[in-house]
């Protein structure tokens, strides 16, 4: 499987504070890779340099085989890569449609025509189960309805790779698991390459095929579930010394 | 759209809009045909400031930054140049300030975006006037201005390139992109809305527009002072005008440029102290019940009515 993503020797300081050093990894074209590490680990930090919004300090990132680094978060995205955000940044005072609008319209899609973005962006509201709220204020939605949001924003940019930044969060069990069977579904249909943050451990055991570890900046674990689930490394990190 | 104020309903009333004002210079008085030129005056410089503030969020407290320019430029040009020329080299010389300044502007938002701009325009303002002081001039006469009716038609032009720059703009793609970043920057970004390419475009082209005014408006008041130009008091107006409107698209000028006028018309000449407490007072009414404005109030006007209409339905 060729990389869609590639990371190499990735660092990031803010004044003293070293939040990523050196992190190594690649991401396959359709591949579901999750992102676990405490607080504080990098995960979004991590996430914010590949999407644009911050510059390493070292390292270089390639998507489909060309650097990423120095270009800005909207350059990044009609590459192909989109992201959500940890708390969500709905268009509060915009319909559901017009936030999808306008994915499909900038996005690596570049539906200039508002028709053609329009007609992309139902079907994806209908893909995560938004269509019936396509007209109503992305400010009326329940948080489980604003991150089904960001994703479908996401998709309809016409995104390849997908950053989801704890979609999961706060959502009730019978949430995740719907959240779970949408993005098994977009990420089949659509052929999406998904790099998942999330804290919900069942969550991320069940979608993806393989997960790293941060802590404390570093990468420290790489593998399928099963291997981190026993990997000695990881499991002191979470759960002490003596685990 | 079948509402009162949908989009025929608006066609309609744009149509009698533009022939009545189109007629007016014929059928009027001096003093009307003035005033109707101040009219023109507030909702071309209301539809440009919108162009920028409402669109991206971005709240300018120097929009007459660029009419003093504009004014300044037809003054200083006077009886050198054709007036038709320095009123487009007018709004260049606005659009390119704007440029100038625009990237380190925007780059902050709220309220340090509304001090900043303030602040740019004040700075502007005793420039010019240390300038003038210093070659000896403390105010200018024009002599030989153009008639009346040439200035009005001028001036109407302005106001309906305005009204059809903010019509395009809020239709538009990069209308929707404005819309996107003002309600969240970051995210817009992040799906592809070049933010600072958008916000300095949507910079100048409020810029432009006012920097013609303002040449246009030399040529009728003839008599020029830096602090008349450049008062603050224009700025705030046009955002008085723009809150009343509310919306993001060019039916809230209207409204609000009509209704703000009507009530200085009405009460300017009858109870001049009690004008600005009133002025005040609707201000704060809108703001806190009404922050859509009046456009926000036939949206629910209509909405009650077609919930309404479904209701009766059996």
């Amino acid at each position: 499987m060729s990389a869609l993503l590639s990371v190499r020797g990735l660092g990031k300081r803010f004044g003293g504070l070293t939040a990523l050093h050196d992190v190594s990894f690649a991401v396959g074209a359709g591949e579901i890779v999750g992102v676990m590490g405490a607080n504080g680990a990098g995960k979004t930090t991590l996430f914010s340099l590949i999407a644009g919004n911050s510059r390493p300090s070292a390292g270089t990132i390639e998507f489909d085989g060309a650097p990423v680094v120095g270009l800005r978060p909207d350059q990044i995205c009609r590459r192909g890569v989109a992201r959500t955000f940890q708390i969500v940044k709905p268009f509060p005072s915009l319909t559901v449609l017009e936030n999808l609008r306008t994915g499909a319209m900038f996005g690596h899609a570049q539906l200039r025509r508002r028709a053609d973005a329009d007609a992309a962006s139902l079907q994806v509201l209908e893909e995560v189960g938004l269509a019936s709220f396509a007209e109503r204020l992305a400010s009326s939605l329940t948080l489980s309805g604003q991150k089904r949001l960001e994703i479908a924003r996401c998709v309809a940019t016409g995104a390849r790779l997908l950053l989801l930044d704890e979609v999961m969060a706060g959502l009730t069990p019978t949430e995740v698991g719907q959240m779970l069977t949408t993005l098994r579904h977009l990420q089949a249909s659509r052929g999406l390459t998904l790099l998942v943050i999330e804290h919900v451990m069942r969550a991320l055991m069940e979608l993806c095929g393989r997960i790293v570890v941060l802590h404390h900046g570093e990468l420290i674990a790489e593998g399928t579930p099963a291997q981190i689930g026993d990997n000695e490394k990881v499991l002191s990190v979470y759960f002490g010394a003596h685990a | 759209m079948n509402n009162l104020w949908g989009d025929r309903a608006w066609l309609a009333a744009v149509t009698i809009g533009v022939i009545a004002m189109s007629a007016l210079p014929f059928v009027a008085n001096d003093y009307l045909v003035g005033t109707g030129l101040t009219l023109l005056m507030w909702l071309a410089l209301t539809q440009s400031w919108c162009v920028l503030s409402k669109m991206t969020g971005y709240v300018s407290l120097g929009h007459v930054v660029f009419y003093g320019l504009g004014a300044y430029l037809m003054v200083v040009t006077w009886q050198q140049l054709p007036f038709v020329v320095v009123i487009l080299a007018a709004g260049v010389l606005a659009a390119l300030f704007a440029a100038l300044v625009g990237l380190p502007v925007l780059r902050v938002r709220g309220p340090y975006f509304v001090i900043l701009t303030f602040g740019l325009a004040e700075l502007v303002k005793f420039s010019i006037m240390a300038a003038e002081s210093a070659s000896g001039t403390a105010s200018r006469i024009l002599f030989g201005t153009p008639d009346l009716v040439v200035v009005y038609f001028s001036m109407f032009a302005l106001a309906l390139l305005a009204t059809g720059l903010l019509t395009w703009v809020s239709r538009s793609r990069f209308g929707h992109g404005l819309r996107s970043l003002r309600e969240n920057e970051e995210a817009a970004e992040t799906l592809g809305v070049p933010v600072v390419r958008f916000k300095l475009i949507a910079f100048v082209l409020s810029a432009a527009i006012p920097g013609m005014v303002g040449a246009v408006m030399a040529l009728r008041s003839t008599y020029f002072v830096v602090g008349g130009v450049f008062d603050p008091m224009i700025s705030i107006t046009v955002i008085a005008m723009a809150i009343l409107g509310g919306g993001d698209n060019a039916k809230g000028p209207v409204l609000g440029v009509v209704f703000l006028f009507l009530i200085q018309e009405l009460l300017w000449a009858n109870a001049p102290l009690l004008y600005m407490i009133i002025l005040g007072a609707i201000l704060i009414t809108f703001v806190l019940l009404l922050p859509n404005g009046l456009v926000g109030l036939a949206g629910a006007r209509t909405r009650r009515r077609e919930a309404r209409a479904v209701e009766a339905r059996p």
